[in-house]
């Protein structure tokens, strides 16, 4: 879909300016090079564009950005702050703006997805990873090399390591005393329990939001896992 | 080329602080006890604590907790090591990319650091900011000549590509040791020890991790994306992959096994962290490179690893 300015409305940018700590500010500098786009792994895959969304940032488009699909589709991989001629660092501008869509009920979804493994663990274990291997997959490999039943925990203590790591009950108590004082622990919550609205603007057609859905990837999505998993 | 100004500001001390990453220790151990051990025989102490969480800063670019809950989290976690007075050594471009990005928003602004220490206080920690904190690639590349001294098993005949990874040189495109667009350091080191380069064009492309979207959305966009990359690394045949960051190890490692697995290829690229390669090539004991925990097999890599010294009739210690 062609870009529009349909949706302009004015002074939105400076209201949500507070939500977005100022970060979104930069993009005023941009030129509309589209170097950033040119290079971002996203784009490559999917209706993802940098350059338009900064394009509908400036002329006041904030809504439709915030409750696009698009947002949530940036890897932070900071390829298009390494280019920008204008140092935009747009992935902060990304993460900021993801905040700003929460502050308006969108996304989530998109949050409780990575709450809930990494976020909880952090929470529990001072850690975001945990040691237990999910993926039986990756299990079998390590336990044919290793000679060991898979676990990390046996190949940490075969290295003579204990088996997982540990965090001390002081550092425990000290992160969970930060996360009540500063709002954390109440996010979770609210995460848990918030319905999210739904998103309302595709850069593309929503079919076309991620191309490789419909293409030579099919595969991908058709093949069961062993087991739901969690990489890292 | 690095850059000069980068590299002596870069200072070496007998002792420092290991800032232990949760996937470097969850999920590839070998991280941890290489650096200690390579470093221990360069003459220098790493120090761990078990006080020492997560960074904390993930939480905030995965937008989980706000920037105002993360930063006296990962406050708190620098001044751990402020208070044994050690500079900091990071093996993750994550803990690294938090840990300054947050000090240097902390340091440039008084009011900032000055809620965040009140916060602090109330657990009897300060935050000071008088530390440095450095990437594991800076402190090696400023050993480097002392890693060439020392080499006991040479790299020689082997051959490998290097992955960057995003945050280290992207997301400090001005002040990271290298250039963003055509680092060479982790080439010069490799080439220190006596291994060979295996060129391949998505050199610079993300690992495919995306910070979040191996989560939200990895079939769409985290897989296709590794899977790219991989093709196009594996038509360069090299021996191993070299990674300064273990989120990336994690990707490029686990998502080939899921690719072999789903039949969508054959992917064989053992994934080693830079800080197992030094432990290698300085004869480090194999047990403590933890290989062992990596999803792809090292069998092959260190089969020729191995007829390769005992054609040169060098002694593995
Ligand atoms: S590279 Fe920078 S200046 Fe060019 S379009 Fe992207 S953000 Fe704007
Ligand atoms: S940080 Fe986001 S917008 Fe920038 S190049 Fe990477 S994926 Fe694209």
């Amino acid at each position: 879909m062609h870009e529009t300015n349909k949706e302009w409305l004015p002074g939105f940018d400076k209201k949500f300016a507070e939500l977005t700590h100022q970060m979104v500010k930069d993009l005023e500098k941009c030129l509309q090079c589209g170097k950033c786009t040119g290079q971002c792994p996203a784009a490559k895959l999917s209706s993802y564009n940098p350059r338009e969304i900064i394009r509908d940032l400036r002329m006041g488009n904030v809504e439709k950005v915030i409750s696009s699909h698009e947002l949530w589709l940036c890897f932070f991989c900071s390829g298009c702050y390494a280019v920008c001629p204008r140092d935009i660092n747009f992935p902060f501008a990304v993460s900021m703006l993801r905040y700003a869509a929460l502050a308006q009920g969108y996304g989530w979804e998109e949050v409780k997805k990575i709450k809930d493994p990494y976020a909880q663990d952090y929470y529990s274990t001072g850690l975001s990873v945990n040691v237990n291997e999910r993926n039986l997959g990756v299990r079998k490999e390590i336990a044919k090399n290793s000679g060991t039943d898979g676990r990390i925990e046996t190949v940490r203590r075969k290295m003579g390591l204990p088996p997982k790591r540990r965090v001390s009950e002081r550092a425990m108590s000290e992160i969970k005393f930060i996360a009540d004082a500063t709002g954390m622990t109440d996010l979770f919550k609210e995460i848990n329990k918030k319905k999210a609205k739904e998103k309302k603007w595709n850069y593309g057609s929503p079919a076309d939001m991620v191309k490789v859905k419909k293409g030579a990837n099919q595969k991908f999505i058709d093949v069961e896992d062993e087991e739901k998993e969690k990489i890292c | 080329m690095p850059r000069q100004e980068v590299l002596e500001k870069t200072k070496l001390s007998d002792r420092m602080f290991l800032f232990k990453p949760c996937v470097g220790s969850n999920k590839y151990p070998g991280l941890i006890t290489a650096s200690i051990e390579f470093c221990r025989k360069l003459g220098i102490e790493l120090v761990t604590s078990d006080d020492q969480t997560c960074c904390g800063g993930f939480l905030t670019f995965t937008n989980v907790a706000q920037p105002t809950s993360t930063m006296p989290a990962v406050a708190r976690n620098i001044a751990v090591a402020e208070e044994m007075g050690l500079d900091i050594l990071t093996l993750c471009n994550g803990c690294h990319t938090f840990l300054t990005e947050f000090s240097h928003f902390m340091n440039d602004r008084p009011p900032v650091k000055n809620v965040v220490n009140v916060i602090l206080s109330m657990i009897g920690r300060e935050y000071k900011g008088s530390q440095d904190i450095y990437h594991s690639l800076e402190i090696i590349y400023k050993l480097k000549e002392r890693i060439r001294a020392n080499v006991t098993r040479s790299l020689s005949a082997m051959r490998f590509a290097t992955h960057y990874g995003c945050h280290y040189l992207n997301g400090f495109k001005k002040t990271a040791l290298d250039d963003p667009h055509m680092p060479t350091i982790m080439e010069e080191l490799i080439e220190a020890m006596g291994g060979e380069i295996a060129e391949y064009g998505e050199n610079r492309t993300c690992c495919g991790t995306g910070l979040t979207q191996i989560i939200i959305n990895k079939e769409d966009l985290s897989l296709p994306h590794t899977k790219m990359k991989l093709d196009n690394l594996n038509a360069a045949e090299p021996d191993a992959v070299v990674v300064v960051c273990p989120y990336c190890l994690a990707q490029v490692d686990r998502m080939q096994q899921k690719l072999n697995y789903r039949g969508s290829g054959k992917y064989r690229v053992p994934v080693i962290h830079l800080v197992q390669l030094v432990a290698l090539a300085l004869g480090v004991d194999m047990v403590k490179l933890g290989f062992e925990a990596h999803a792809i097999s090292f069998k092959n890599f260190l089969k020729k690893f191995d007829s390769i010294h005992s054609k040169a009739g060098v002694h593995d210690g």
